[in-house]
């Protein structure tokens, strides 16, 4: 396939990638997922823990992630700020309101391994609240990753026609009180 | 303490006695602490470093060495058939009847009485590498047919280059049998030998045996060799373009197809050579110029026919090979 000289071989295989990620609609578990796999640098033949070969991630769009089931209001991250007394507790929505990159980046941190490369990789992670991109970082970007999740359509974005076209088991009578 | 030194001068004369007595060397075994060794390590230490390690010693001046049985195993090392009367001349450079024929005017052995009959290998040598270069030739320009006339000299001079040829020499055992002036054997003296080898192993057993010999142990060398190793080309692009119109196909043109941290201090291009649409060749490289060099680097060497992904070289026997053939036909 490859007929690439050694120097140059060795420059693309050891060049880091930049991959852009778009979290709308899309569950901070599975961005996270994709992310540290990325990060850390599984996704390449040449992988091996002590080599420091991963590539970076741009997510986009974080202020738009979607939580499913009544996550929003359920988790609770938790911190503590090292005085007596300093033990916070706040649900996600609130943590959200408060920094929108917050969710993705703590779902991304717990996911990597736990040693001295974790801040490293964390460096490497790049999340903004929505798809606005500096042009520096928008230079850089290789490719694009597809999203984990499909995004449902909204009942509003559907047409009359398709509404009506929809297949329906049980077809109210003439007579039927709607409440 | 005096009784103490009493008794040390009455141990000392006993031993002076004894040593009188018995004039053989006293063969016991003495145990006691070397004091003599520290200094004596310590001197030879200091001799290793002020005068350095003492100069390689050829073989022929060490023990055990007969010249004739060990040329007889060279030769049947090597499965071949030298006449051995050959073999010996090709092993005797100018050099050594030279440095020999000194050697004997100065301990005043007259020349005419005691003539040095010996020949030198300058004929057998220039037969040799004559056959070589013929026979690496034909054998490029048959392995690829694509190759321009510069690239097969280019492939040709590595493979006879002194470094190659002495690098293989040294392998084969050819430098401990060398006649030569100078020890450690010279490189170009080592590759006139190994030449005169080739030239004795012609003459001995046909030119078809040292054809089988310079593919055996010289052409193995290129294996996992790239092309532009051995052929400096400067300007690929224009020689992309020349190859082009020899062909006549559109010229190419380069195009970017990926990059990756293009703002950063570690940039990726991959540029892409299109000719009529058609991908030619891609190649990775740190700036747009230089992806662009190396892209038509890889496309020159997939019209050469020199890619890695190429068949490998079939080296096995002729005998082999007919039979694989046939296998293959017969399925």
């Amino acid at each position: 396939m490859s007929s690439f000289s050694r120097s140059a071989q060795q420059w693309a295989t050891f060049a880091r990638s930049w991959f852009l990620i778009d979290a709308r609609m899309q569950p901070p578990g599975k961005i996270a997922t994709m992310c540290s796999v990325r990060l850390q640098g599984k996704h390449k033949p040449i992988y091996h823990a002590l080599s420091d070969c991963g590539d970076h991630v741009v997510v986009i769009n974080s202020k738009h992630v979607a939580f499913s089931g009544n996550k929003w209001e359920q988790k609770v991250y938790s911190s503590h700020t090292g005085f007596p007394g300093g033990f916070k507790q706040v649900t996600a929505a609130q943590l959200h309101h408060k920094d929108p990159k917050a969710v993705v980046r703590l779902a991304v941190y717990g996911m990597l391994p736990r040693n001295l490369h974790r801040r490293t990789m964390m460096q490497r992670l790049h999340i903004f609240p929505e798809d606005e991109l500096p042009d520096d970082i928008r230079a850089n970007l290789t490719e694009e990753l597809p999203q984990p999740r499909e995004i449902p359509r909204k009942l509003s974005e559907y047409t009359q026609e398709e509404i009506d076209a929809f297949p329906r088991l049980w077809i109210p009578p003439e007579d039927y009180k709607m409440k | 303490m005096a009784a103490g030194y009493m008794l040390n001068r009455s141990a000392l004369t006993l031993r002076l006695q004894c040593q009188l007595v018995s004039r053989s060397p006293s063969l016991t075994q003495v145990r006691e602490k070397k004091r003599w060794m520290k200094a004596y390590t310590h001197l030879m230490a200091k001799k290793l470093k002020l005068e350095g390690p003492p100069p390689p010693k050829p073989r022929w001046q060490q023990p055990n060495w007969d010249y004739h049985s060990e040329v007889q195993a060279f030769s049947s090392r090597l499965h071949e058939n030298f006449s051995l009367e050959l073999l010996k001349i090709a092993f005797i450079n100018p050099c050594y009847l030279q440095a020999e024929q000194d050697r004997r005017k100065q301990l005043g052995v007259d020349s005419e009485t005691m003539a040095l009959a010996l020949k030198d290998n300058l004929q057998l040598s220039e037969k040799g590498a004559g056959l070589t270069n013929s026979f690496l030739t034909d054998w490029c320009r048959t392995s690829f047919p694509n190759l321009p006339h510069e690239g097969v000299e280019c492939i040709v001079g590595h493979l006879t280059s002194p470094s190659v040829v002495t690098y293989v020499a040294r392998n084969l055992g050819i430098e401990d049998l060398t006649m030569s002036a100078e020890f450690p054997v010279p490189d170009e003296v080592l590759n006139s030998t190994f030449m005169a080898v080739i030239g004795a192993l012609e003459e001995s057993g046909g030119a078809e045996r040292a054809a089988f010999f310079l593919r055996d142990f010289l052409l193995t060398q290129l294996i996992g060799k790239d092309l532009f190793d051995m052929w400096i080309v400067v300007n690929p692009m224009g020689l992309l373009v020349e190859e082009l119109t020899k062909r006549n196909l559109p010229l190419p043109e380069p195009r970017l197809i990926r990059s990756a941290g293009a703002s950063t201090v570690l940039p990726l291009y991959f540029v892409g050579l299109y000719s009529d649409t058609k991908l030619l060749a891609q190649g990775p490289g740190e700036t747009l110029v230089g992806a662009e060099e190396e892209a038509a680097r890889v496309a020159l060497r997939k019209l050469y026919g020199y890619t890695e992904n190429r068949r490998p070289f079939d080296f096995s026997p002729q005998q082999q090979r007919q039979q694989m053939l046939l296998q293959s036909v017969s399925q």
